[in-house]
């Protein structure tokens, strides 16, 4: 599985001339709330032991952000997490969380490399989206 | 597809207004934001008349299906409410506070454009 899913294409295609830098500015954006998020949710995990709905929620939240860009293997690490909060495993939403924060930090650095690459080439080679 | 639908977008989250907003402008929706159910619920309580609603689930202070249930109850009962949501089991609560329809996240164009040419011939008829 890819780091994107058809859902980045979503968000590639509402860019046009109005809003040239839309997809990098919702990218930005996607950052910035996701690592607030996974901070918060860091924090919780040490303040509220075992306060599996509250973990749930924060979670919940960036799953959708994740959903919205097409942030496919982080997604599923959303997932993965908020499935074990359901099973109460502490130690399985731990795993969950580091794999996320890896996938979130991979992820970030195939995008900052991604727009640099579509600036090097210009409009005309946007065209064709290196796979990710 | 020419619109001039106006559109509030209830949504909390920044990457998920930005997205949808602009899935909306791209069907030339005049788009209002508000960010939690009790500003949208304040948005009807000003007088404010929309064609659709685009409402998330899960937000601070009051949740969609909590706006959506007193927004029906003030008798806005014509406006198209779509809930979205990324929880799968958002349907319920949301048809059950009187919602039109429930989509999934990710919301897709070949999604929303139907909805809004619906609203759009419910208009002219």
């Amino acid at each position: 599985m890819g780091h994107l899913d058809e859902q980045f294409r979503q968000v590639e295609d509402l860019q046009d001339e109005a809003s040239p830098n839309f997809v990098e500015e919702v990218v930005v954006v996607f950052f910035k709330d996701s690592g607030r998020l996974i901070s918060n949710l860091e924090q919780a995990l040490e303040k509220y032991p075992r306060d599996f709905n509250r973990w749930d929620a924060y979670m919940q939240q960036l799953k959708g952000s994740c959903s919205s860009i097409g942030a496919s293997r982080m997604k599923n690490e959303c997932m993965s997490f908020r499935d074990n909060c359901g099973q109460r495993s502490v130690e399985g939403c731990m795993g969950s969380l580091q794999k996320l924060k890896r996938e979130h930090a991979i992820l970030r650095q195939k995008l900052e490399s991604y727009f640099q690459l579509l600036r090097q080439v210009g409009p005309a080679g946007a065209a064709t989206r290196p796979a990710m | 597809m020419a619109s001039s639908l106006k559109a509030l977008l209830v949504e909390d989250t920044a990457v998920d207004r930005m997205v949808l907003s602009f899935m909306l402008r791209k069907f030339h929706c005049e788009v209002i934001l508000a960010k939690n159910g009790k500003e949208d619920v304040d948005m009807f309580l000003e007088g404010n008349k929309f064609d659709i609603v685009v409402c998330d689930k899960d937000m601070p202070i009051m949740t969609g299906p909590e706006a959506i249930k007193k927004i029906r109850a003030m008798g806005a009962t014509d406006v198209k409410i779509v809930g979205v949501s990324a929880d799968d089991n958002a349907m319920e609560a949301f048809m059950s506070a009187g919602a039109d329809d429930f989509v999934p996240k990710p919301m897709r164009l070949e999604v929303l454009g139907p909805m809004i040419q619906e609203v759009i011939n419910m208009k002219n008829n």
